[in-house]
C-alpha cells in the first residue's frame, strides 16, 4: 500500500512536471534562445557578431541605452518617493484592505485608457492648462515633453510600487514599533531604524516591479512623449514592427536582458543588511 | 506624522483617480474633445452602442482574458505542485528562476521573443497566438500565488490523510486543493489582471484580423481623440468598481464566517 | 502606608475599548526598588496597566504619576520605563549587539561607552560574547535574555515585564524566575511583572496585585494574599482551595457543614452569611472519631511529594486534601484542621473594609489563637 501510494504520487508529480515543463521549454527557454540566435544573424541569416558591434560603436544607441536606464531610474525614484508614505499610511488605516483594493482598482483600467486620459489632461485646453490659465498663468506645452512622459509613466507604475511595500510593511510586527518607542525612539527614528530596514524586501520588490517595465513603455513614449523620448523599448518595437530588422531588434533585446539581470543581482545580493 | 496622514492619502487618491474621473466626466460631454466641457449628453454612449467593431473587440478581449486565465491557472497550479515536490534545492531554485523570467522581462522583449517563436512555428498571427501568449505570460504569477500556500500547508495533513487510507487522488482533491484554493483564486485574478492590462505583448503577436481593446485604443488614440473611448472607459470603470466592491464585501463576509475553520486548516 | 513619594501612582485610572471597560478606576502606588507582580487571568486588565505605564496606551480618565509628576501626556519614548515584551519583539534586522545598543545609541552616547554598556548588560543576563549573533540564531531562552538586556541597557527606573516567561518550558521558566529576582535585587530598580501564573507570582514578588474584570481584587505580600484572600475569586485563583458556604454566628465562631467551629476571624455581623476557606495542605485525614468532619474518599492521585485526595462530606461538598500517606478509596474517614487554618470571607467586602477589619482585631486574634491552641492541646494535635 505504502509503496503504491508513493509510486502513484511520483507518477502524478512527473505528469505535473511534464505539463509545466512543456511551458517552460516552449515559452521561456525557446523564445529566449530564438532571440539570442536571431541577434547573432545578419539579414541573410549568417552567423555574425556585427549587430553587437554596431550597437556598441553607435553613439546614438549608447545614448539611447543610457537614456532608457536614466528614465527608468527616474520613474522608479519618483514612484518610490510617493509610494512609500502612501503604503505606510495605508497600513495604519482601520479598513486597510479596502483602501488597498482602491489602490489596485486603477490597475484594472487598461494602461492605454489611462494614457489616453492624460492626452486630455495635459493637452492645450486640458484640465491642467485651463487651471493654469484660470489662476493667471500662460498655458504651457505639456504633452510631448520629457516631463509628461515621466509623469504618465510614474502614474501608471505607482500602484505596482505601493503594493509590495504595503505588504512588507503590513507584515512587520506592530509590537516592534512599540518596542522601539519604548526604548526611546520617536516616530521618525522608529521609521528610520526599524520600519524602513524591515520593509526593504518590499521596497526591492517594488523597484523590480517598476524599473523593468519602465524600460519598455514604448506606447507612452509614442502617445505622450511624442517620440521625443526614445528608449530601448521603443527601439525594439521599431525594429520589429516598423523597419522589420528583427536581428538588430533582438540584439537590443538581449542587451536589455543582460542589463536587467545585472540590476536584479545588484538589488538581490545584499540579503543580510548588516552594517560594515 | 498622524496629522499628515489624511491630507497625504486624500491627495494620493485624487492623483490615482483623477485621470479616470476625467475620462468619465468627458464621456458625458456633448462636444467632441476632452478640452472644455460643452454640455451634458449621452451621445457618445450611443456612438459606442452603434460601433459594433469596438463592442466585438471588448468581447474578444474578455474571452481571451477568461480563457487564458483559466488555462494559466490550471497549468500554473500543476507547476506549483511540481516545484513544491522537487526536493533538491538547486533544482528548485533553477525552476523558480526560470519561472520568474517572464515576470521580470520587459513586455517588449516577451512580445518580440514570442513573435519570433510564432513565426518560426509558422503560426498565423491572430486569436490563437494572442491566447497562447497570454496563457504563457500568466502562468508564472499563478505559480507564485499558489506555491506559498503549499509551503505553508501543514505536511502532517497529507500524512494524516494518507494514514487514514486516502488514495493520492483523494489526498489531492480533498486535502491539498481545498487548502491551496485561496492561492489558486488569487492566481486566477492576477492572471486576469495581467491579461486585461496587457498591451505590448498583444501588440507584437496579433495579426490583422484580431485585436484587443488596448491595441485598438492605441491605434485610435494615434489618430486623435474620440469620446466614444471615454464612454467605454466609464463603463469599464463602473464594472471594475462593482467587481472590486463586491469582491471586498464577499471577502469580508467569508472571513467572518470562515475564519476559525480556515485557520484550523492552515495550521 | 507609603511614606516617601511612590515612584509610580495611578489615581482613578479608567480605560475602555468601545463597550468593554478594561480598567475601572484603578488606584495603585508602587514604591521604588521593589518587585511587583500584576496577577490575573487574561482579560483582567493587567497588561493594560503595563501599557499605560509604558505609554503604549492612553488612559480615558484618571491620572498617572511618575515620581510625583503627572505623565499622562508624556510620549512613550520620553518615559523612564522600559518593557520586556511577551514575544520579546527583538529587531530581526539587527544582531544582538545592535539590539542592546538601540537605546544607548538613541541617547547619542559615545560608541565606547555604548560598547561597555552592552558588554555589561550581556554579562548580567549571562550572554557574554553573544554580541555578533543574529537574532534568528538564538533559542527562545536566549532571545528572552537579550530582550531583558535591551530593556535594561536604557537604565530604566522601572522595568515592565509582560508575561516574559510564558513561552519558555517549565525548567527554563523556573531558572529565569530566580534569575530575574536576582537581577532586580542587584540593580535595585522597580520591576513590574505581569503574569497569569500564580505560582510564578508567589515565588518572585515582594508585592502582588491580583486583578480580575478590570479591578484590583486584592494587593499584598504573597503570604497575605495566600493566607488571607479577600474573596472567592482570589482564594480560587491563588493556589488550590476548598470553599464552602457558612454562617458567622459570632466573633470567633463559624458554622458550616452542620457544625460549629472555633476560628480566629472577627468583625462580622452576628449570623452573617460568609464563605469559609480551607487550604488542602492545612487539612489532615484521621480516623472518624477524631475528625471534625466525616468524609468519604472519592479519588486520589500521586503528585510526587504528596497525595492529592478528593473527599466528599455528607452535604456533598467536595474537599481537596494534600496528604503524605495514601488513603483507601471509598473509606469513611475523619477530616481535621486547626482553628487558625479557617479563613472567613465576607461577600462583596471591599479591600479597604477588609483591611480595616483585619486591623481592628489583630491583637485579639493573637490572643484568641493562643487561647485556642492551649484549649485544643490534647484535642487535635495532628497538625505536623
Amino acid at each position: 500500500m505504502a509503496m503504491s501510494f508513493k509510486k502513484q504520487k511520483k507518477g502524478f508529480t512527473s505528469f505535473y512536471m511534464g505539463i509545466y515543463g512543456v511551458w517552460l521549454v516552449a515559452f521561456v527557454v525557446a523564445p529566449l534562445l530564438l532571440l539570442l540566435v536571431q541577434s547573432l544573424q545578419n539579414q541573410s541569416h549568417q552567423f555574425t557578431l556585427a549587430n553587437y558591434q554596431d550597437f556598441f560603436t553607435s553613439g546614438s544607441y549608447l545614448a539611447m541605452t543610457f537614456n532608457s536606464i536614466w528614465y527608468a531610474f527616474l520613474i522608479t525614484v519618483i514612484t518610490l518617493i510617493f509610494a512609500y508614505p502612501t503604503a505606510y499610511f495605508l497600513t495604519t488605516l482601520k479598513n486597510k484592505q479596502f483602501w488597498l483594493l482602491m489602490v489596485i482598482l486603477p490597475t484594472w483600467i487598461n494602461l492605454l485608457l489611462k494614457t489616453y486620459a492624460f492626452i486630455g489632461l495635459l493637452g492645450q485646453g486640458g484640465l491642467v492648462n485651463s487651471t493654469l490659465t484660470a489662476v493667471g498663468f500662460h498655458p504651457i506645452q505639456l504633452l510631448f515633453t520629457d516631463w509628461s512622459f515621466l509623469l504618465v509613466a510614474a502614474y501608471v507604475e505607482l500602484p505596482f510600487m505601493i503594493l509590495p511595500i504595503f505588504n512588507a510593511l503590513n507584515e512587520i510586527d506592530p509590537l516592534l514599533t512599540a518596542a522601539s518607542q519604548d526604548l526611546g525612539a520617536n516616530s521618525w527614528q522608529t521609521l528610520k531604524k526599524v520600519i524602513w530596514p524591515l520593509s526593504m524586501p518590499g521596497v526591492k520588490a517594488g523597484i523590480q516591479a517598476v524599473f523593468i517595465p519602465s524600460l519598455s513603455l514604448f506606447m507612452i513614449t509614442r502617445l505622450i512623449g511624442g517620440n521625443r523620448v526614445i528608449t530601448l523599448g521603443t527601439a525594439i518595437e521599431e525594429h520589429f514592427l516598423v523597419t522589420q530588422n528583427w536581428a538588430f531588434g533582438s540584439t537590443i533585446g538581449v542587451i536589455l536582458i543582460v542589463a536587467m539581470v545585472i540590476t536584479m543581482l545588484l538589488t538581490q545580493d545584499k540579503k543580510k543588511g548588516g552594517r560594515s | 506624522m498622524k496629522k499628515l496622514r489624511t491630507p497625504y492619502l486624500v491627495l494620493m487618491f485624487i492623483i490615482l483617480y483623477l485621470p479616470i474621473i476625467y475620462l468619465v466626466v468627458y464621456s458625458f460631454n456633448s462636444g467632441t474633445t476632452m478640452q472644455g466641457f460643452a454640455g451634458f449628453s449621452f451621445k457618445h454612449y450611443n456612438e459606442l452602442w452603434e460601433d459594433t467593431r469596438l463592442i466585438d473587440i471588448v468581447f474578444q478581449t474578455g474571452i481571451v482574458a477568461l480563457l487564458s486565465s483559466l488555462l494559466a491557472t490550471i497549468i500554473g497550479t500543476l507547476g506549483a505542485l511540481a516545484i513544491f515536490r522537487v526536493h533538491r534545492r538547486a533544482v528548485k531554485g533553477a525552476l523558480l528562476s526560470l519561472n520568474n523570467v517572464l515576470l521580470v522581462s520587459p513586455d517588449v522583449i516577451i512580445g518580440a521573443a514570442f513573435l519570433i517563436l510564432f513565426t518560426t512555428l509558422k503560426l498565423s498571427l491572430g486569436f490563437v497566438t494572442v491566447l497562447l501568449a497570454h496563457v504563457a505570460f500568466s502562468i508564472p504569477i499563478v505559480v507564485l500565488m499558489v506555491l506559498p500556500r503549499l509551503q505553508e500547508m501543514n505536511p502532517d495533513l497529507i500524512l494524516a490523510a494518507q494514514d487514514l487510507g486516502a488514495r493520492p487522488t483523494q489526498v489531492l482533491g480533498q486535502v491539498t486543493i481545498p487548502v491551496i484554493t485561496p492561492g489558486i483564486i488569487a492566481g486566477f485574478f492576477m492572471a486576469l489582471t495581467y491579461s486585461l492590462d496587457d498591451f505590448a505583448v498583444t501588440f507584437f503577436v496579433t495579426g490583422n484580423g484580431f485585436s484587443t481593446l488596448a491595441v485598438e485604443i492605441y491605434s485610435r488614440a494615434r489618430q486623435g481623440v474620440s469620446l466614444e473611448i471615454n464612454a467605454l472607459s466609464a463603463l469599464i470603470f463602473l464594472f471594475s468598481l462593482l467587481i472590486a466592491v463586491g469582491y471586498y464585501f464577499i471577502n469580508q463576509l467569508n472571513r467572518r464566517q470562515k475564519a476559525p475553520e480556515l485557520r484550523e486548516k492552515v495550521k | 502606608m507609603v511614606e516617601e513619594t511612590p515612584i509610580l501612582e495611578f489615581s482613578q485610572v479608567a480605560l475602555s475599548f468601545g463597550d468593554a471597560e478594561v480598567l475601572k478606576k484603578i488606584d495603585l502606588a508602587l514604591e521604588a526598588g521593589k518587585f511587583y507582580t500584576l496577577l490575573g487571568p487574561s482579560g483582567s486588565g493587567k497588561s493594560t496597566i503595563l501599557k499605560l505605564i509604558s505609554g503604549q496606551l492612553q488612559a480615558d480618565s484618571g491620572k498617572i504619576y511618575f515620581e510625583g509628576k503627572v505623565i499622562n501626556d508624556v510620549p512613550a519614548e520620553k518615559r523612564r520605563v522600559n518593557t520586556v515584551f511577551q514575544n520579546y519583539s527583538l529587531f530581526p534586522n539587527m544582531n544582538v549587539y545592535d539590539n542592546v545598543a538601540f537605546g544607548p545609541r538613541l541617547k547619542k552616547l559615545p560608541e565606547g561607552e555604548i560598547k561597555e554598556k552592552v558588554k555589561e548588560m550581556l554579562a548580567l543576563v549571562k550572554l557574554a560574547g553573544f554580541e555578533k549573533r543574529e537574532i534568528t540564531e538564538l533559542s527562545g531562552g536566549q532571545q528572552q535574555r537579550v530582550a531583558i538586556a535591551r530593556a535594561l541597557a536604557n537604565d530604566p527606573e522601572v522595568l515592565l515585564l509582560d508575561e516574559p516567561l510564558s513561552a519558555l518550558d517549565y525548567k527554563l521558566r523556573k531558572d529565569m524566575q530566580q534569575e530575574l529576582r536576582n537581577i532586580q535585587k542587584r540593580l535595585g530598580i522597580t520591576f513590574v511583572f505581569v503574569t497569569h501564573d500564580q505560582e510564578e507570582a508567589l515565588a518572585m514578588s515582594d508585592w502582588i496585585f491580583v486583578m480580575n474584570d478590570g479591578l484590583i481584587q486584592q494587593n499584598g505580600t504573597p503570604e497575605d494574599i495566600y493566607d488571607e484572600p479577600i474573596n472567592h475569586f482570589v482564594a480560587d485563583f491563588i493556589g488550590e482551595t476548598n470553599i464552602v458556604p457558612g454562617i458567622m454566628k459570632e466573633d470567633y465562631l463559624v458554622h458550616f457543614v452542620g457544625k460549629d467551629f472555633e476560628n480566629v476571624d472577627a468583625g462580622m455581623r452576628p449570623n452573617e452569611q460568609v464563605e469559609v476557606v480551607l487550604r488542602p495542605e492545612d487539612l489532615d485525614l484521621t480516623d472518624i472519631d477524631n475528625g471534625k468532619l466525616v468524609v468519604t474518599i472519592k479519588d486520589q492521585s500521586f503528585r510526587g511529594d504528596y497525595y492529592e485526595i478528593v473527599a466528599v462530606d455528607d452535604d456533598l461538598n467536595s474537599w481537596q486534601v494534600q496528604a503524605t500517606n495514601p488513603a483507601t478509596i471509598g473509606a469513611r474517614v475523619g477530616l481535621t484542621f486547626d482553628p487558625e487554618d479557617i479563613h472567613i470571607m465576607r461577600y462583596n467586602e471591599s479591600e479597604a473594609a477588609f483591611d480595616a477589619r483585619l486591623e481592628s482585631y489583630d491583637e485579639e486574634e493573637a490572643e484568641a489563637a493562643l487561647q485556642a491552641a492551649r484549649d485544643d492541646q490534647d484535642g487535635s494535635g495532628g497538625h505536623d
